[in-house]
């Protein structure tokens, strides 16, 4: 009886690699057009990166919006489908293989680096176009020449914090560093911040390191306030940096705090309240951009958010990121059309040319004019840093831009 | 079902029977994830920084994927043997918290040393395979072979003396069983199952980072075994090719797929409280299908 239950699970297990096998090329299928042109994401929207994923979505979905409402891609409307890709790489490859397999033309994500460097190899192998709207650790576009992001990395952006928290307080002598030992963001992001402090001659005083899911931080910030900082550097992701940050204002420090692009996203601002006032942020976006296309954004995000009057009508760097990534992918894919219609190519002809003609555009973005590398990285003009600003009652605020 | 979500499934039956093969005993080990660790560090440290592995082809020579399994089950085995000899002697929920302890360290460990890569861990790791297919139907094998061993080991005096200990260690020790070895022999083969299938995860996942065995995945890994059930080796290769192919099948469900998945999870032992793979169930639907009798090969006559 086991025997044959075995041997039936056996069989039924065998016919699934056979069948999940036998699937059609695709260099014989056409593009599907029928739903619109077909375009995926990858977002974290479920797992400790959701935070980030939902900024992610809004933005994708603008820009969607603001594609389509001006004709789509030479009359026809795009086709977004949008996956979770959990916070793990597990699920981020799962959905990946799930968008490559449903014929998308081009990727947006997934959210976190970590996910970046197992999901990205399966689209490079199959040849998709992936475009990151917020990888920014060392080595992405290296993974292969069908990935791209327009989120710049974190070693050109994480300095100007510095050098902006030294130009408001010249004073400063004594730097005290956190971040968070088992997550890759900021292992990595740490590094740069280091590097920038002793380039300013400000070796840290103390480098002490939590985890991600920590809650209580009392023990590293004692002994973090033991050397009397009066700077404090933290690389912490979303949830654990907003704990952290409330942590220390109530333990009584006083001085300046830079965090890095983890807490880049409003979102922060009920985890630490009114604690989150003062602290410096690098940005890779402005909503204060003066150009067309930043403000026809920051309104489109405006009036989307009116619904709700709590949440803030001011766009963050994430939401802004993800529009830029939907916007190059439209725009590349109307150039593609106008040279080749799509309707005539096959799934992996009409991917291998929308990524020569996504590298080969200049792009009028929220993040301002940006082009690419031949491998990838994105070239942006203008970098930013914000300190946030919280309203008299804590419970929303905002990231304003320091001259 | 696409290649890559089957091919999931199977790692997940795999692990489902590593943590089984110690249960068997009466042995509550969360150390699987652990000894997978080990085995994804070894293949991704193998592969990426040792070219005499890689092989003149386009693809990353299987052989090479078999040496690193080699590699994996010899560390993993005597790291077990020598842990099993102190941590064993602990029970129940003391046996538990001793294992967690184990996977903590060596995930501390990894994300502080420098060969290991930190928290970024180590990524661009070469492929055996050009297609997940191919993955499916390597590992689709390794389960089979590995399943069959389990199907032998139930009917063996090693496999019937961990049953016994099962039900009463006292007892199978009165009977002249040693209780010491047979749990060690356990432990050890759920550490070889861990290790092996740790090699082929890190080449499938193409990174491998500390986050991949951690506590998270000793309670998911655990839930292969209480879903499934922990008396036949049916039961975690049931519980964990449904609980890691559930998530991706609910998808068309939305946003509410984690609260079904949720729901699932908490119904299976509600419902099945020993599983719903047991020895019952088998006997009942052996009865249900009826199997006719096996004729003998002399028609019935002497």
């Amino acid at each position: 009886m086991m025997r044959r239950l075995a041997s039936s699970l056996a069989a039924l297990l065998s016919a699934a690699v056979t069948l999940s096998s036998c699937r059609g090329s695709d260099d014989q299928v056409l593009v599907n057009l029928s739903k619109g042109i077909p375009v995926g994401a990858v977002l974290a929207l479920t797992g400790n990166a959701n935070v980030y994923g939902q900024d992610q979505k809004i933005g994708i979905e603008l820009a969607l919006a603001a594609l389509n409402g001006a004709g789509g891609v030479n009359g026809k409307p795009l086709a977004l489908s949008i996956e979770d890709g959990g916070s793990a790489e597990p699920s981020a490859n799962a959905a990946f293989t799930l968008q490559i397999n449903r014929g998308m033309l081009a990727l947006i994500g997934p959210t976190l680096s970590q996910q970046a460097f197992s999901a990205d190899p399966i689209a490079q192998r199959r040849g998709v176009p992936v475009v990151a709207p917020s990888n920014t650790a060392t080595g992405i576009p290296e993974i292969g020449n069908f990935i791209s992001r327009v989120s710049a990395q974190s070693s050109v952006i994480a300095p100007l914090s510095i050098s902006k928290a030294l130009q408001l307080n010249p004073s400063i002598r004594r730097a005290a560093v956190i971040y968070a030992q088992d997550d890759a963001y900021s292992t990595a992001e740490t590094v740069i911040f280091q590097q920038a402090l002793t380039a300013k001659g400000l070796k840290p005083v103390t480098v002490q390191r939590t985890q991600l899911n920590d809650q209580d931080f009392q023990s590293q910030i004692t002994a973090a306030l033991n050397q009397k900082p009066d700077l404090v550097v933290l690389s912490l992701q979303a949830m654990d940096g907003g704990n952290l940050i409330r942590q220390l204002r109530e333990l009584g420090y006083r001085g300046a705090i830079v965090v890095g692009n983890g807490m880049n996203t409003p979102n922060i601002y009920p985890i630490c309240q009114k604690y989150c006032d003062g602290i410096l942020i690098a940005q890779a976006y402005s909503p204060e951009l003066a150009t067309p296309a930043n403000q026809r954004f920051t309104a489109a995000f405006a009036a989307a958010q009116s619904r709700n009057p709590k949440v803030s009508p001011i766009p963050p760097q994430l939401t802004a990121q993800a529009y830029t990534a939907m916007q190059v992918i439209g725009e590349a894919l109307a150039r593609l059309d106008h040279k080749q219609p799509l309707k005539g190519l096959s799934v992996s002809q009409a991917r291998r040319a929308l990524m020569d003609e996504i590298l080969g555009g200049t792009y009028q973005t929220p993040l301002g004019e940006i082009r690419f590398t031949p491998e990838g990285e994105v070239i942006q003009k203008n970098f930013f840093v914000a300190q946030v600003l919280m309203n008299a009652g804590g419970e929303s605020g905002r990231f304003s831009l320091l001259p | 079902m696409d290649a890559g979500l089957l091919e999931q499934m199977l790692l997940g039956a795999l692990l489902g029977l590593s943590v089984y093969l110690p249960l068997r005993c009466g042995q509550l080990s969360l150390a699987t994830p652990g000894f997978f660790a080990i085995g994804g560090t070894v293949a991704a440290l193998l592969s990426t920084r040792e070219p005499a592995l890689a092989g003149s082809g386009s693809t990353y020579p299987i052989t090479s994927v078999l040496l690193e399994m080699a590699i994996a089950a010899m560390l993993t085995g005597v790291l077990a043997m020598g842990l099993g000899r102190v941590v064993l002697r602990l029970r129940g929920i003391y046996l538990a918290i001793a294992t967690i302890a184990l996977v903590e360290i060596l995930r501390v460990v990894t994300l502080n040393l420098e060969f290991t890569g930190g928290a970024l861990g180590i990524f661009g790791i070469p492929q055996p395979f050009d297609s997940a297919a191919g993955y499916a139907s390597f590992t689709l094998a390794l389960l089979a072979l590995i399943c069959w061993l389990c199907d032998r080991l139930e009917k063996t005096r090693p496999g019937r003396a961990m049953a016994a200990i099962r039900d009463d260690d006292l007892a199978a020790a009165s009977q002249g069983i040693n209780t010491a070895d047979t749990k060690l022999l356990a432990f050890v083969l759920s550490a070889l199952v861990a290790g092996i299938t740790g090699v082929v995860a890190a080449h499938f996942f193409n990174s491998w980072n500390a986050k991949l065995g951690n506590f998270d995945a000793s309670i998911t890994t655990l839930a292969f075994v209480v879903f499934g059930g922990s008396r036949t080796w049916l039961g975690p290769v049931f519980g964990g090719l449904l609980l890691t192919a559930l998530p991706e099948l609910l998808r068309p469900v939305g946003d509410l797929r984690l609260i079904v998945f949720g729901v699932v999870i908490l119904v299976g032992p509600l419902f099945f409280p020993q599983g719903v793979v047991t020895p019952e169930l088998l006997k009942t639907l052996k009865r249900r299908i009826r199997l006719p009798p096996t004729p003998t090969a002399q028609g019935g006559k002497p």
